[in-house]
Order: structure tokens, then sequence, then C-alpha cells
């Protein structure tokens, strides 16, 4: 599964990179970046937490495979 | 408390502004999710009614869906039914005019302009900065043993965070806080300065003063923005100025609008959480020791705080196409409000949610809204609220309420008029 981060909405409020920091990392210009192509099943869990909580909803899946 | 729960639904009336005032909403909110959390509530007089939301995955489904749960037709429950014509002041709602009121997509663009200026980063390098503007607040108080803790404290911190980042000078903004007080405080006797004594209270009172506050912050920030046209100086007003959205720069009433919402939203709401911040860690000896004795756990206790007191009440949508919220279809056209107070001690979420507990991990509570319209001001708040409850326990470790705090008469604004507190004097 691949996870995307809607760049017009995230603000940098970092939720996402501390759920799951090995599938975001915040860039220097507040905007968080997904680091991996497809999201390790082991990382699903954290990465679904990261939809859940990010402030702004920026987070989502790109394809369900 | 618990003797104010009403016993049957027909009792509940979330119109009627006395148990905020009195403290007592908590346990009707309780009662609603218990028994109806998606409950209707017909409006009084020529106000429409609507479906108030009172559990927390009710409130995160409304607020993700911008494009069906829309703003730009109010976001408060006070909707009137039939438009009052009243052709002296025009339309005072700022309905689809200001970002908190604005739907997607403009409100992205428009939310894109500004939010350089509030992000994590923009915020941290103002920590000096608060915390100078915090010891000179303190400085005020501290050659005293007790003070209006609101007055001179918890409400100057935000005012002059905000205002400064306006670029006001400091002259207007004893202005600025009577003028917020007015339009967010309207309908509470206090401020309805401008009617004879023996009207006050009246909706007519209420009306009257909300639109003299308009009035007159609109006026002043024409003025302001005149200046900066002629003038332009690196302050907020003045990067609006140069501003566009889609292509076309922004208009004077566009800019004005910005202004109101700043200055409302910047400084109301920051005000009370510190107030309420204090009453409820006094009324919490046992938190209360334990993070003056640790200050590390400070950050924890503020999120605590902030779900606790849930500064601001409520916020509504408009539905625009039916839509099921726990089973209950909401048709089009017809209004939601969702209830922080209450979706932040919801049980399913938050275990124990009725302790306060300065130590809560996870606390992703809802005080700043969610998704779309996310506060913006939200890393300010925070910050203000840290600096203030570092400084205020390092100067006046043993200050404490000295009478009861009185509470605004507001199903808006979980809003704290006066605070008596007293306190050793510092050096
Ligand atoms: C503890 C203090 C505060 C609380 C509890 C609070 C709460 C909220 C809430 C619940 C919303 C969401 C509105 C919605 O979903 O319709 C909001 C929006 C907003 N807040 Fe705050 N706020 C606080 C402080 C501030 C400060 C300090 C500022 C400015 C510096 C600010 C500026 C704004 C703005 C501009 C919006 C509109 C955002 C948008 O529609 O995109 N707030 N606030
Ligand atoms: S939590 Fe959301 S807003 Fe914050 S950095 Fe991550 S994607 Fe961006």
């Amino acid at each position: 599964m691949k996870v995307q981060v809607n760049e017009d909405m995230c603000e940098g409020h970092g939720k996402c990179q501390n759920a799951a920091p090995a599938v975001f990392r915040l860039r220097e210009d507040d905007v968080s970046e997904v680091i991996v192509d497809v999201v390790p099943a082991e990382e699903v869990e954290r990465v679904e937490r990261a939809i859940r909580l990010c402030p702004r909803q920026a987070i989502k899946w790109v394809s369900q495979t | 408390m618990t003797s104010a729960a009403p016993l049957t639904l027909d009792q509940i009336n979330l119109f009627d502004p006395t148990p905020f005032e009195m403290g007592e909403a908590h346990a009707i909110f309780k009662y609603l999710r218990n028994n109806k959390p998606v409950f209707w509530n017909d409006g009084p007089e020529n106000l429409v009614g609507t479906w108030n939301l009172t559990k927390f995955e009710d409130v995160v489904a409304v607020s993700r869906l911008p494009e069906t749960f829309i703003s730009s037709t109010g976001i408060t429950q006070m909707k009137l039914a039939v438009p009052e014509s009243d052709g002296l002041f025009g339309d005072t709602s700022g309905n689809g005019k200001m970002l908190i009121t604005m739907d997607p997509p403009r409100h992205v663009r428009l939310r894109r302009l500004v939010n350089k200026g509030f992000t994590p980063r923009a915020v941290a390098a103002m920590e000096a900065h608060i915390r100078e503007i915090t010891t000179e607040i303190l400085d005020g108080i501290a050659g005293r043993r007790s003070c209006d803790f609101v007055l001179e404290v918890s409400s100057q911190l935000p005012l002059a965070v905000i205002c400064g980042m306006m670029g006001l000078e400091k002259k207007d903004w004893p202005l600025m806080f009577q003028l917020t007080n007015k339009v967010l405080g309207a309908g509470d006797p206090e401020y309805q300065t401008d009617v004879p004594e023996d009207q006050r209270g009246s909706r007519e009172a209420a009306n009257m003063t909300g639109a003299m506050g308009f009035m007159q912050m609109f006026a002043f920030f024409g003025q302001q923005l005149q200046k900066r046209r002629v003038d332009p100086e690196s302050d907020l007003i003045s990067l609006l100025c140069g501003s566009e959205v889609d292509g076309e720069a922004l208009n004077d009433e566009e800019i004005l609008w910005f202004c109101f919402l700043l200055i409302l939203a910047g400084n109301e709401t920051t005000r009370n959480a510190i107030s309420g911040g204090l009453i409820t860690l006094c009324e919490h000896p046992d938190q209360r020791q334990k993070l003056q004795s640790d200050m590390s756990l400070l950050p924890s206790a503020v999120e605590e705080i902030l779900r606790w007191v849930s500064p601001v009440t409520h916020m509504a949508r408009e539905c625009t196409r039916d839509t099921e919220i726990r089973g209950q279809l909401i048709r089009a056209g017809e209004r939601v409000t969702m209830w922080y107070p209450s979706v932040n001690r919801d049980e399913d979420i938050f275990p124990n949610a009725d302790t306060f507990d300065i130590t809560r991990t996870p606390n992703d509570h809802l005080a700043f809204g969610i998704g779309e319209h996310f506060c913006l001001g939200a890393g300010f708040a925070r910050l203000e609220l840290k600096v203030m409850f570092e400084e205020l326990f390092r100067r006046f470790p043993d200050i404490d309420m000295d009478g009861p705090a009185e509470r605004l008469r507001s199903t808006f604004i979980g809003g704290i008029k006066h605070l008596p507190v007293r306190y050793t004097p510092a050096g």
C-alpha cells in the first residue's frame, strides 16, 4: 500500500512522524514527506494512526494493493 | 454538578446559556452521550434548529468532510430562520467572508497564504518574545498580593501576541480587548455598555452590542489598512495587502474580515484557556503539586488543560447532502453543532474521561478542531500556555483563587470574565 501527504493541507504538526517515523519525515520547510515507496505491512497500523491523528487530515492511502 | 442533570431529553435546551454560565453543561453532555448522542434541538424564537453532536468520532467525521458539512452559512448554532433586515449595519455575520466561514477550494488557497507564519517553526521562533511579554505582565502584578487574574494577566498575553503580529500600537490594545468582549460577549449584560442599564440582558441589547463592537472594529482596522497601503510594514496586515488569491489581490473588505477574525480568535480563546487552566489546577491540588514539583510535565499538562477546559464550546456546520451520522439521517439543509467539551470527555476515547490527569497519554483531544479548519493559531496558543504557566509558577508558586470565577453568558465561548487571585508578592 502507498500513502500520500497532501502538501496543500500539511502544516508541519509532525504527528505523522511521531506515529510512524519509518514512513514520514518532517522536512525543513515544515511539510511532511513520505520516505518509503510502499508501506511495509508492519507499518500499516502506525500509518493508520498517523492518518487518524493528523490535525489537518492531510494523509491518505492512495492504493489498496 | 450532577444535581443539575436533566431527567428527560425534552428538558435539554442547548441554546440556553445558563448551564454554561453555571459550569453545569458537562452533566448534560454526559447524559446525551449515553442516551441521545445525536440530539435534535428546536431553535428558540427566530433561530434554526440543529442536530447536536456529542461523540468524538462523529465530530471527526463531520470535520473531515468540509464540502458536505460547510462553514460558509455560519459557524455558530445561532442561525436566524428569517433574516432580520437591519439596514443600519448590513450583514455582520461574515458568512463566507472569513477563513473560518469559507469553504474549499477558496479556503485552501487563502489558508496557504497565511499559514507559513503559524507553523511549528515560526511559532518556536517567537518563544523569547512571548517570554518577554509574559515577564512584563507579571512584573505588573508583582508588587501586590491580589489581582483580577483575567483583566491583568490571562487576557494580556494573547492580546499582546496577536496585536504584535498585526503591528498594532500598544495604545490601541485596550480598545481591541474591549471590542472583542463586545463582539464575542454580546449576550452578556456586563459588556452591553452602549445600551441603557434597564434594557441590558435582552436579545435586542445583545444584537446592539455585537453590532456596535463590529462597527468600531471595522472602523479601526479600516484606518490601519489605509496606513499600510501607503506605508507597508512587515506585519500581517501589510502581508495581506500585497497578497493574491487566484491571481486577484485581496480587496479591502476581505482584509478587514481577516483582521476581525484574527483579533477575535487570537485573544478571547487563549485567555480562557489560561484562566481555565489556573482554575483547574487550583481545583486539583494533587495534580498541581505534581506539576510544580516537575515542570517537565508542563507540555502534557497543557494538553490536559485544553481537553478539560475546551475553551471553544462549539462550532456548527450546514449539511449539503443527505448523510447518516450514527444511524441518524441528517438531511441536506439541516445544521449540525459539534460540542467540543463533550467530545473531549467521551468515555469511548479517553479512559477515565472525568479525571483530570496531567500525564494523560495519548491525549488527542479536539479542543482546536480537526481537518480543513483546524485552528490556525494552535501552536501560538500552546506556547502561550506553556510560557505563562512556567513563569507564573516560578514567580508566584503559591498563587491561589481568592473567590469564585465569573463566567461568560455564552454557549459558544467558555469565557471567564473575572478571576480573583491572591499570592505572595515577588521581588
Ligand atoms: C486555546 C486557544 C484556542 C482554541 C481552543 C481555539 C479553537 C479553535 C477551533 C475549535 C477552531 C476550529 C474552527 C472550525 O472547525 O470551524 C479554530 C479555528 C481558528 N483559530 Fe483558533 N483557537 C485558539 C487560539 C487561537 C489563536 C491564538 C489564534 C490566532 C493567532 C487562532 C486563530 C484561528 C483561526 C484563524 C481559525 C480559523 C481557521 C480556518 O478556518 O482555517 N486561534 N480555533
Ligand atoms: S501530521 Fe499532518 S499536518 Fe502534521 S506534518 Fe504530518 S501530514 Fe503534515
